[in-house]
């Protein structure tokens, strides 16, 4: 049975560019999308690219347990949001009638305005790895940190639901980890970022059942 | 034997365990939790840092304060500095667990609070400091659980501060990259200016400098009272004394040509959003964000003052702060606690006169944090514009004026508070008031506290000075 290092040596051929178009349609989708079900996805899929790239800086074990930190947080939302929704549910009346049914393949005005900034971070983060090559790493790589930092940004600065903060968060510090891995190889610091995720992504998942346990689905204090 | 940073690091941290197993019992862990707070705050101080000290309980074991200890590859050192630094972090949460005994039991403020110090003690005992950074994000997550009050909404304060700590993350780390290629290529003097811009910013975002100050008003506003005293004192304490050891570690930045202008601008920009938005609030939590943010900004611009003098203020604003925001947060939370959690100036109308004692705290905590006469504030406050006022009396005028707004924001809510409502049949006003005589007690040695070091500044003065002295940044 082939190891997750098996796995990630035969998938190495999409560490480069497929692996930062991965990154850049994952992390637009967390820009754009509310549905909880397809952001995990999106956040879990980001992390197996960023894993890609990391192995090209990194010793793969180091960057398999990064991704594994990255799953378990993936894992720690999708039940947070089973559980919101499953208490969402019990106070919410079902409405799903045929009008809204349809208004779900329509994209909103904030979905739009979402991926408008999404266009525009792209064409920064194009521009940026062009003009301001981030050190120790290559122009792809730079490229992929910049857009994870920018999206990640982005998603912080949309929205004060703490779902999409911490997944922001998340993001950003997936696109600052790229980086520094490669200035700062030491274990310590890639145990104690990682134990950062996990501890973000427990307080959003805390803020979020409070969110909902409180009574309004977007309601912040 | 036994390494004293070892022993700070560890026992909050076990403390905090057995504490969240007896939250239920509120005075039993409360009680603890200040026992454990207390002890450690005087043992730093107390315990000499290179002499062991035997410890009878513990069969022929010894403490040695000073002992150097390495943890995961890293050395944890208490110096002079840090001592005292380390006793202001457990003196001031064992103040703060205290008044939580009475206005927030059974909260997460306890177990969380132990945890924050034993991350925060790391924090600032680590070598080198790159880790630092990492340590106090840790600290920030963990706090946004005793920020979440049971029940409520998600606290806006708790996110954005956590978003905030996270923000300033990679600029501390980058910066320590940046210095050692420094070292190997010293000819490069760019690295240099790009550390020092790093981290500018990234203490901008931890100190809450404007325009990054909106977690301020937010963790005040918007979590548990207390809890949210906790952020803006012990931790934000922690990031000061933090950042004087960075100021410490690479003298080139404190002799930097622009330290001196870009530590008053900042101070000064605080200064004046702090004073112009306090007096505008129309509730009393974010009052005392903004009056939390007029304080941080003062003590920038007497850091800025680039003297012994000014690292004295700001080390006397570091020690009587929390004296201002706690009686503050204990009045809020006394008020909160008998009209819904609501604290908007509408809501409070004639509560005064139900809890007279919360009342009292708010309006001497706000005396404190405006920097006014009689009260611990005014100790620092008054030094520093006094100080400003040859070289810049607009600056003066400007803080004096900042702590008249917050004041003036006080006053509205105490004139809110105070409003005779309409009296029940029979009696005019209640006579006996719930907020029972223990709250009332402890309350009023806060109170006693805060307005005696305002008339005898002498006791903490001459301390902050002493502390000073173990800087040598700013030695002539």
């Amino acid at each position: 049975m082939p190891t997750l290092i098996d796995l990630l040596t035969r998938l190495s051929f999409l560490a480069a560019m497929p692996a930062v178009a991965g990154i850049l349609i994952t992390a637009g989708l967390l820009v754009v999308s509310r549905g909880w079900r397809l952001n995990v996805i999106a956040l879990t899929l980001q992390y197996f690219f960023v894993v890609l790239l990391l192995t090209r800086l990194i010793q793969p074990e180091v960057a398999i347990v990064k991704g594994l930190i990255g799953w378990m947080i993936c894992i720690v939302f999708y039940l947070t949001e089973r559980r919101a929704s499953a208490l969402g549910q019990s106070s919410a009346v079902e409405g799903t009638g045929p009008s809204q049914r349809w208004r779900r393949w329509i994209m909103s005005a904030r979905a739009s305005f979402c991926l408008l900034a999404g266009i525009l971070v792209l064409v920064a983060a194009y521009t940026a790895a062009l003009r301001i090559p981030l050190p120790e790493v290559s122009t792809d790589v730079t490229l992929a940190c910049y857009l994870l930092a920018g999206l990640g940004l982005l998603l912080v600065g949309l929205s004060e639901a703490p779902m999409q903060v911490g997944l922001g968060l998340l993001t950003f510090l997936s696109g600052f980890d790229l980086f520094y891995a490669a200035l700062e190889p030491s274990l310590a610091v890639a145990g104690l970022l990682g134990a950062v995720s996990f501890l973000i992504a427990l307080a959003t998942a805390q803020l979020r059942v409070a969110q909902v346990t409180a009574g309004g689905e977007g309601k912040t204090l | 034997m036994i390494a004293g940073p070892l022993l700070l690091l560890i026992v909050p941290l076990v403390m905090a365990g057995v504490v969240y197993i007896l939250l239920r019992w509120a005075s039993l862990s409360a009680l603890l939790s200040v026992g454990t707070a207390l002890a450690l705050g005087i043992a730093v101080v107390t315990l000499p840092l290179d002499q062991p000290v035997p410890v009878y309980f513990w069969g022929e074991r010894q403490i040695v304060m000073g002992e150097a200890v390495t943890f995961l590859g890293r050395e944890l050192v208490l110096g002079q500095a840090d001592r005292v630094a380390m006793a202001f972090l457990f003196l001031t949460a064992a103040g703060l667990f205290f008044l939580a005994w009475r206005v927030a039991p059974r909260s997460l403020i306890f177990p969380m609070g132990l945890g924050l110090l034993s991350l925060l003690s790391g924090a600032l005992l680590i070598r080198p400091l790159v880790y630092s950074a990492l340590l106090v994000e840790i600290a920030a997550a963990l706090s946004v659980f005793a920020l979440q009050a049971e029940g409520q909404p998600a606290t806006r304060g708790g996110i954005r501060y956590l978003t905030f700590t996270t923000l300033a993350l990679p600029g501390v780390l980058v910066t320590h990259w940046l210095l050692e290629r420094y070292v190997l290529t010293p000819d490069e003097t760019g690295l240099l200016n790009m550390a020092a811009v790093l981290l500018a910013i990234s203490f901008a975002l931890l100190l809450g400098i404007v325009p990054f100050h909106t977690w301020v008003p937010a963790v005040a506003g918007d979590s548990v009272p207390l809890a949210g005293t906790f952020v803006l004192t012990v931790g934000n304490g922690a990031v000061w004394f933090l950042l004087l050891d960075f100021l410490e570690t690479y003298p080139w930045l404190s002799t930097h040509p622009h330290f001196g202008s870009l530590f008053s601008t900042a101070g000064l920009a605080m200064v004046v959003v702090g004073g112009l938005l306090a007096p505008a609030q129309r509730r009393l939590g974010p009052l005392m964000g903004y009056g939390a943010l007029v304080d941080s900004g003062g003590a920038l611009i007497a850091l800025g003052m680039h003297s012994r003098l000014g690292l004295t203020l700001v080390l006397l604003s570091l020690v009587v702060r929390p004296f201002g925001l706690a009686l503050m947060a204990t009045g809020l939370s006394g008020l909160r606690a008998r009209n819904g959690d609501d604290d908007s100036f509408d809501a409070l109308r004639g509560l005064g006169w139900k809890a007279p004692w919360s009342t009292a705290a708010l309006i001497f905590g706000g005396l404190s944090v405006a920097g006014l006469p009689v009260s611990a504030g005014f100790i620092w406050r008054w030094p520093l514009c006094r100080a400003l006022a040859p070289s810049s009396p607009g600056l003066a005028l400007l803080l004096l004026l900042a702590g008249g707004g917050v004041m003036t924001g006080v006053w509205r809510g105490l004139s809110a508070l105070l409003v005779r409502s309409r009296p029940p049949e029979g009696d005019r006003f209640p006579r006996v008031t719930s907020e029972g005589w223990l709250t009332a007690a402890v309350v009023a040695v806060v109170i006693l506290g805060c307005v005696g070091i305002g008339l005898l500044p002498q006791v903490l003065a001459p301390l902050a000075a002493h502390l000073a002295e173990t800087y040598t940044f700013f030695a002539p």
